[in-house]
């Protein structure tokens, strides 16, 4: 960053705006083959299901999948199901960055908090969440806090260990010309390393967030009665393979609306980074 | 009695280790209170290691620095440094930058603000109040960093090389600013460079430092007039002092540059 004060930034201004031209141009044709792409993929696969190269046994078609959509969407079963998938997706991840967001931190500027936690970390980090099926099972029965509760044992530690990561990253030369302004301790961490680790602490957060969707998925296909897995395991019972490709598209679009919202708030929350992401 | 000193200093780097580096030996200097002095030397010869004490970054390993007379064994507020790499906070404006030292102080939000406007003003930065370092030069950041630095109002400035960053153009305008702001507000400054143009137009004083490990090789006393202007390098009085500091530093950069065997 040793731009001059002046003088240069002219001449890069102007170059500035030719670049935002060509990459204005290229973000039109980049939308454009992604619809393409997409419609092209409808249309493949219409093609193969219409014309039998497949069997319906096998894939339903994207007539027979949206008729089904639209049925669910008519009776109001979509959106139960959208609905009850997302709270436990929200309460347990809640509870887990609730836990594990202080618990990093701590990890990350006192030691022997990272001494005592690190064999369990170790030890929880390879188990899937599925695996504590069988005991929230045992321990909460198939309500919804036994749901809640397979999603906090799937996100909790990845939360840790990203603002783990990220707290122990903050510049240590920020933390020093704090200390040289006159910082108390308690100082340096409200003003230096949370915002300092902020921005590494929301990012974990957003690749956990998927991380969450995949565990609420998983529970709601070995138990429960409503949800997008649900949804799933209820389309296979029946070999309603279409109701299955509804459930399946119902998630992608579900987590990816659930993104764009992660996305706004990170950008609300860090406003020294906006134009760095252009 | 200077208002900082240090008194017989020796810092080694991890000693006992059997590859320790002794980055100032016995090294003795007394800043005296007002002044501007410039430590110039070759790269590696300790200056940085000295400035580092005096902020109380780290210990000697023998002797000791003094502020005031009182040992200085922790980060001193009352020695305020400006980095190199500016070290500005990211997160904040150039006015929560600004405002840092006064809300250390406690200070009322009224006060904060009045200050930091203040030191806003006096490094030209108005109208930038609400910018994020990373969306100015690097001239403008290092104005932020001494607009910062002042606004804390510590006893003695400590400067790392501050305007090594910069372009040369960019560089000769900071340097005539911080003229400016030193012959305004004449606070005891400690200055590093490498650079002797740099040093005459700004100090009162020239520390030549000797190549590892570092100690005090001589003193020069910056005769040329203040107020100066960056325009004194034209002067016959500067080409003499210039070369006369040259003929110092040089037999230190070549030992620096071809150790003997």
């Amino acid at each position: 960053m040793s731009v001059p004060a002046s003088g240069a930034s002219d001449s890069g201004s102007i170059s500035a705006k030719r670049r935002g031209r060509v990459g204005w141009l290229r973000v039109r044709l980049s939308l454009l083959l992604q619809v393409l792409s997409v419609c092209a993929f409808l249309a493949l696969w219409s093609a193969a299901t219409e014309y039998g190269w497949v069997s319906t046994i096998f894939l339903p078609s994207p007539r027979a999948v949206a008729t089904e959509a639209g049925k669910l969407v008519g009776t109001g079963e979509l959106w139960q199901a959208i609905i009850a998938s997302s709270r436990r997706v929200f309460l347990g991840f809640a509870l887990a960055a609730v836990v594990a967001v202080p618990l990093g931190v701590v990890m990350g500027v006192w030691w022997p908090a990272k001494a005592i936690m690190d064999p369990f970390v170790s030890l929880l980090r390879p188990l899937p969440s599925i695996t504590w099926i069988p005991l929230s099972i045992l321990w909460l029965g198939i309500g919804e806090s036994q749901k809640t509760a397979i999603v906090f044992m799937g996100s909790w530690i990845y939360i840790l260990l990203y603002t783990l990561e990220s707290t122990k990253r903050v510049d240590p030369l920020l933390i020093r010309a704090a200390r040289n302004l006159g910082a108390s301790d308690v100082a340096v961490m409200r003003e230096v390393i949370l915002p300092g680790a902020l921005p590494g602490i929301l990012s974990g957060l957003k690749v956990t967030l998927a991380i969450s969707w995949s565990c609420v998925i998983s529970a709601e296909m070995v138990a429960a009665q409503t949800g997008l897995g649900a949804i799933i395991w209820y389309g296979k019972d029946w070999g309603n393979l279409a109701l299955v490709l509804v459930g399946m598209v119902g998630i992608s679009v579900t987590v990816l609306v659930a993104d764009v919202i992660a996305e706004r708030i990170e950008r609300a929350l860090l406003p020294w980074e906006r134009h760095r992401r252009g | 009695m200077g208002i900082l000193s240090a008194q017989r200093v020796t810092k080694e780097f991890l000693p006992g280790s059997g590859h320790g580096l002794v980055a100032v030996h016995d090294l003795s200097l007394e800043v005296v209170e007002g002044e501007f002095l410039c430590l110039i030397g070759a790269s590696g010869c300790g200056k940085s290691t000295l400035l580092n004490m005096f902020a109380g970054f780290i210990q000697p390993t023998l002797g000791q620095v003094r502020l005031r007379g009182e040992p200085i064994t922790r980060i001193e507020p009352r020695c305020g440094m400006v980095f190199q790499s500016y070290a500005l906070f990211p997160w904040k404006t150039v006015r929560g930058n600004v405002e840092f030292g006064p809300k250390m102080k406690g200070l009322s939000a009224a006060d904060r603000h009045r200050i930091a406007d203040r030191f806003i003003e006096l490094v030209k930065l108005r109208g930038f109040e609400d910018r994020y370092p990373t969306e100015l030069s690097g001239g403008m950041q290092q104005r932020v960093t001494f607009a910062r630095v002042l606004a804390a109002d510590p006893e003695v400035l400590l400067m790392d090389e501050p305007f090594a960053a910069l372009d040369a153009l960019t560089r000769q305008v900071m340097q005539e600013e911080l003229l400016q702001i030193h012959e305004r507000a004449r606070k005891t400054t400690v200055f590093i460079t490498h650079n002797i143009d740099e040093a005459l137009i700004l100090a009162d004083r020239i520390v030549v430092m000797s190549a590892r490990p570092g100690r005090v090789k001589t003193m020069v006393a910056n005769t040329l007039p203040r107020p100066r202007r960056v325009s004194i390098q034209l002067s016959s009085e500067f080409a003499a002092l210039k070369s006369e500091i040259w003929a110092h530093v040089e037999e230190e950069v070549r030992k620096h540059v071809a150790p003997v065997a």
